[in-house]
């Protein structure tokens, strides 16, 4: 019986988020619209490409093989299997002790789906593309999994019953600590995950896999017709479960406990606030970085990785290592 | 009592080759694969009832009891047979028929096949003797007989320059290797005249000499070479390319785990008990210091996994690479059993070696089928450098299929059954040490690197090579599916196994209370 409300609950879900990450790439390009002084689409606009694309002709090229079909099919199966793994403003659908490390691998797993497809397509557009989306992913995950695994480390600290699970977010709140040198180190590792966010989803300085201009949409770039469609979704999917995670660490609140509601009412609650602090946290990330800043050669994104966002990341963390130690008291 | 037709039957249908070929053309061949098959349902008999009873199989050659008349202690051959051992024979059978089944198709434009298929049911053999014996010297006779049965088949292809050249070197550094390993019995014996494994374990702890800890450095000195650890792992990456690829499957999936790590667990917990001499050295009796022991193994597996990984990334031939990932492979199991050793009787200790022992399953499928693949590859297509293989999905969807299972399972991608395995060493090694888990993740690291190559290899634009190739035949595709699923489905029940075979299968090799030890005295009287 278990399985059955978790089938259903996952479906649930997955039809949410499919509905409110369209919903947002809508508002987004309103909003870059706006801050460019033009009108831009509809808010529904992405909805409407979504349908257009899935109505459209799928051409396969004739250097295709197999993988180049399935890819798209596997990146959303990684994608919904994501959803399950991802806190939504209460525990994951799959909470258990370690479900950090299998979040990770399929946020990983889904690049690197796409990367296949890309490679599989024979077109060197689509290669060239391929081969930066590998390297930004080698370079964009080592803070990030820093960061990350130090934060739940250190809430498993506070004794919990799954430690290393993205549950334990809602336990106990990384600011709660409250001591001088955590904050700070949030704060540092607040920045770390704001940059992560941008180069996960790919925009702003980090929009280099895709550069339309200069290669062509990279690795998307024999897509076309429903697998395109699939792969924009999954990507959307993607999106928001990469937001989601920026949020349940630094910005875990509920209201459903102030106004006193329990059982489903409070989880639809909570997850409704959860996507209005998603949206936040994606137009700081998203909207206002892709509109106020350019695309970077993929040497200077790795050079601002590893030399830039690494030590950042470290510095978080050894900030929040040594409270714990208590070297400094 | 279904053990002595482990060595039986394969010996049986090694000897009777000769006389078969001579009967029909077709026939040799399916008689080895009725051989290795049967052999294979042997194995699983030992197998299953090893497991079932959880206790250790004793079996005399030529009595039914391994003391001799009027006196008290053991002076027949004894096969000694624990979990490890039986899950070992399991694996080299199961692995051993799938080759012989692949042989069918790969070698059909080969000649001298009456040769062949007695060779590989004597490398067969061989290591089913070492994983089965409870002898030293009998240890030593099955080892001599796996390493000439695979010189002779790495040279098996003596038109080919490589395949001499690759014989010549495996050929000189493994007979170095053999005459360490008897050198150590040699000396074992002299001190304490006894060749039976578990009463030499008993010998030792009344008077560990120095000759003993000398033996035990010439021991586990030719074993590392047995077992491709990285300073003397070169011969490995040469013979692994130039063996007929049906032949490499087994080389790397068996031969260095039978011949090398198997053995090495097998003399430093049944012979040298790390126990065993915690427990002398608390009475301030002399003892031999097996923490020593557990380091040297440590610092060469680190070298290995870290070597071999990296050497790996940079190779442009398929096999080569495969076979340096080999090396790198074996770090894992060998970091394993060293901090099984350090660790001897914690959770930590226990959990290293069931890592260990499982990996060795794991990377025996695995492996094997990746050598089946490359074998495919080169059989269809006729080269191995990566740099003309561009594109091959397409014309062979399954063979690449098969690839990516294959390198996604010795990466240790989740569904799959390298994961658990190597989970379980990461984990009980940042226990031990957290230096050790970073060593080991960043042999990972460099694992999906070079996996990654091949496999973009694999998917890329199609190059002019690949123009007209096709799917392999059945005989072919079948042990890859076979490896495939077998691969999946230990893959979706990782813990399962763990609980149920590789941790009760690292309890009797650790014989906290001296069982490897008891299984014996217990036929000296009383004791």
């Amino acid at each position: 019986m278990n399985i059955v409300y978790l089938t259903l609950g996952l479906i649930a879900i997955y039809l949410y988020v499919s509905f409110a990450s369209l919903l947002w790439e809508g508002i987004d390009r309103k909003l870059v619209a706006r801050m460019q002084r033009r009108i831009g689409p509809p808010i529904l606009q992405p909805f409407y490409d979504f349908l257009k694309l899935v109505s459209k002709e799928s051409i396969i090229p004739r250097d295709a093989n197999r993988l180049f079909e399935i890819a798209p099919i596997l990146a959303l199966a990684s994608s919904i299997a994501l959803l399950a793994y991802t806190p939504l403003g209460f525990e994951p659908l799959l909470a258990t002790k370690g479900d950090v490390i299998v979040f990770i691998y399929l946020l990983g797993l889904i690049a690197f789906i796409r990367v296949m497809g890309a490679v599989s397509s024979g077109s060197p557009y689509a290669q060239i593309g391929a081969q930066r989306e590998i390297i930004m992913l080698v370079s964009r995950e080592v803070p990030m999994m820093l960061g990350l695994f130090a934060i739940l480390w250190r809430l498993s600290k506070l004794g919990v019953e799954k430690p290393f699970s993205l549950g334990t977010l809602y336990q106990y709140n990384i600011w709660e600590i409250g001591t001088p040198l955590t904050v700070v180190g949030i704060f540092v590792l607040l920045l770390v995950f704001l940059l992560w966010l941008a180069s996960e989803i790919e925009v702003g300085y980090f929009n280099i896999p895709e550069a339309e201009t200069e290669v062509a949409e990279g690795p998307m770039a024999e897509y076309s017709g429903r697998h395109l469609a699939l792969f924009k979704l999954s990507n959307a999917l993607k999106e928001f479960a990469s937001a989601s995670l920026v949020v349940a660490i630094f910005f875990p609140w509920g209201i459903s406990g102030h106004i006193g509601l329990t059982g489903v009412a409070a989880m639809v609650l909570d997850l409704i606030f959860h996507t209005l602090k998603v949206f936040a946290v994606l137009f700081v990330s998203m909207s206002v970085f892709r509109a106020i800043t350019g695309r970077l050669r993929i040497t200077q994104a790795v050079g601002m990785f590893w030399s830039r966002i690494l030590p950042m990341s470290l510095i978080g963390v050894l900030l929040l290592i040594i409270d714990v130690l208590g070297v400094i008291s | 009592m279904t053990l002595p037709f482990l060595v039986i039957l394969p010996l049986f249908g090694a000897f009777s080759m000769p006389i078969v070929s001579l009967l029909g053309k077709k026939l040799k061949e399916y008689w080895a694969v009725i051989i290795s098959g049967a052999t294979f349902a042997v194995a699983a008999k030992v197998f299953y009832t090893v497991w079932r009873n959880n206790e250790i199989l004793l079996y005399t050659l030529g009595s039914d009891n391994p003391i001799g008349r009027g006196v008290d202690f053991p002076i027949r051959i004894v096969w000694e047979v624990d979990l490890f051992g039986a899950l070992l024979a399991l694996t080299i059978t199961f692995v051993s028929f799938l080759a012989i089944v692949y042989s069918l198709g790969y070698m059909k434009h080969d000649t001298g096949l009456e040769k062949y298929y007695t060779l590989v049911l004597v490398l067969e053999l061989g290591m089913l003797g070492v994983v089965i014996t409870g002898d030293i010297f009998n240890f030593y006779v099955f080892l001599e007989i796996m390493s000439i049965a695979s010189y002779a088949l790495v040279a098996f292809r003596n038109d080919t320059w490589e395949g001499i050249e690759a014989g010549i070197k495996y050929m000189f550094v493994g007979s170095l290797a053999s005459s360490f390993i008897l050198l150590g019995i040699a000396l074992l014996y002299g001190q304490y005249g006894t060749l039976t494994m578990s009463y030499l374990a008993i010998k030792i702890a009344e008077n560990p000499t120095l000759v003993a800890k000398v033996a035990l450095a010439f021991l586990i000195g030719g074993l590392l070479f047995k077992s491709g650890a990285v300073p003397v792992h070169m011969w490995l990456a040469d013979a692994h390319p130039a063996a007929p690829s049906s032949i490499s499957a087994m080389l790397s999936g068996l031969v260095i785990k039978a011949g090398g790590v198997y053995a090495i667990a097998r003399i430093v917990f049944s012979i040298f008990n790390p126990g065993l001499h915690i427990y002398l050295r608390t009475f301030n009796a002399p003892s031999v210091n097996m923490d020593v022991i557990g380091w040297i193994i440590v610092f060469f597996a680190c070298l290995t996994l870290l070597v071999g990984n990296a050497m790996a990334v940079v190779q442009t031939d398929m096999k080569r690479l495969f076979a340096f990932s080999s090396v790198g492979q074996i770090g894992y199991i060998l970091l394993g059993i060293g901090i099984g050793t350090l660790a001897y009787g914690t959770k930590v200790g226990e959990l290293a070696l069931a890592g260990a022992i499982y990996h060795i399953v794991n990377h025996a499928l695995i492996k094997a089928l990746l050598f089946l693949v490359a074998g495919v590859v080169i059989h269809e297509v006729g080269t191995k450098n990566l740099n003309e293989l561009s594109g091959l999905a397409k014309r062979m969807p399954l063979t690449t299929f098969s690839f990516t299972i294959g390198a996604a399972a010795i990466i240790g991608l989740p569904p799959l059954n390298g994961f658990a395995s190597k989970w379980i060493i990461y984990e009980s090694s940042a226990m031990y040490n957290p230096i050790l888990a970073a060593v080991a993740v960043l042999g990972t690291v460099f694992s999906l690197a070079a996996y990654t190559k091949v496999l973009f290899t694999f998917l890329g634009k199609e190059s002019e090579r690949v123009r007209d190739v096709k799917e392999p035949e059945k005989s072919m595709m079948f042990p890859m599916l076979v490896l495939v699923v077998a691969i999946t489905v230990m893959g979706l029940l990782p813990w399962q196994i763990s609980d149920k075979i590789m941790i009760p299968a690292a309890k009797m090799l650790e014989q906290l209370n001296g069982e490897y030890i008891l299984a014996l005295l217990k036929f000296i009287g009383g004791a």
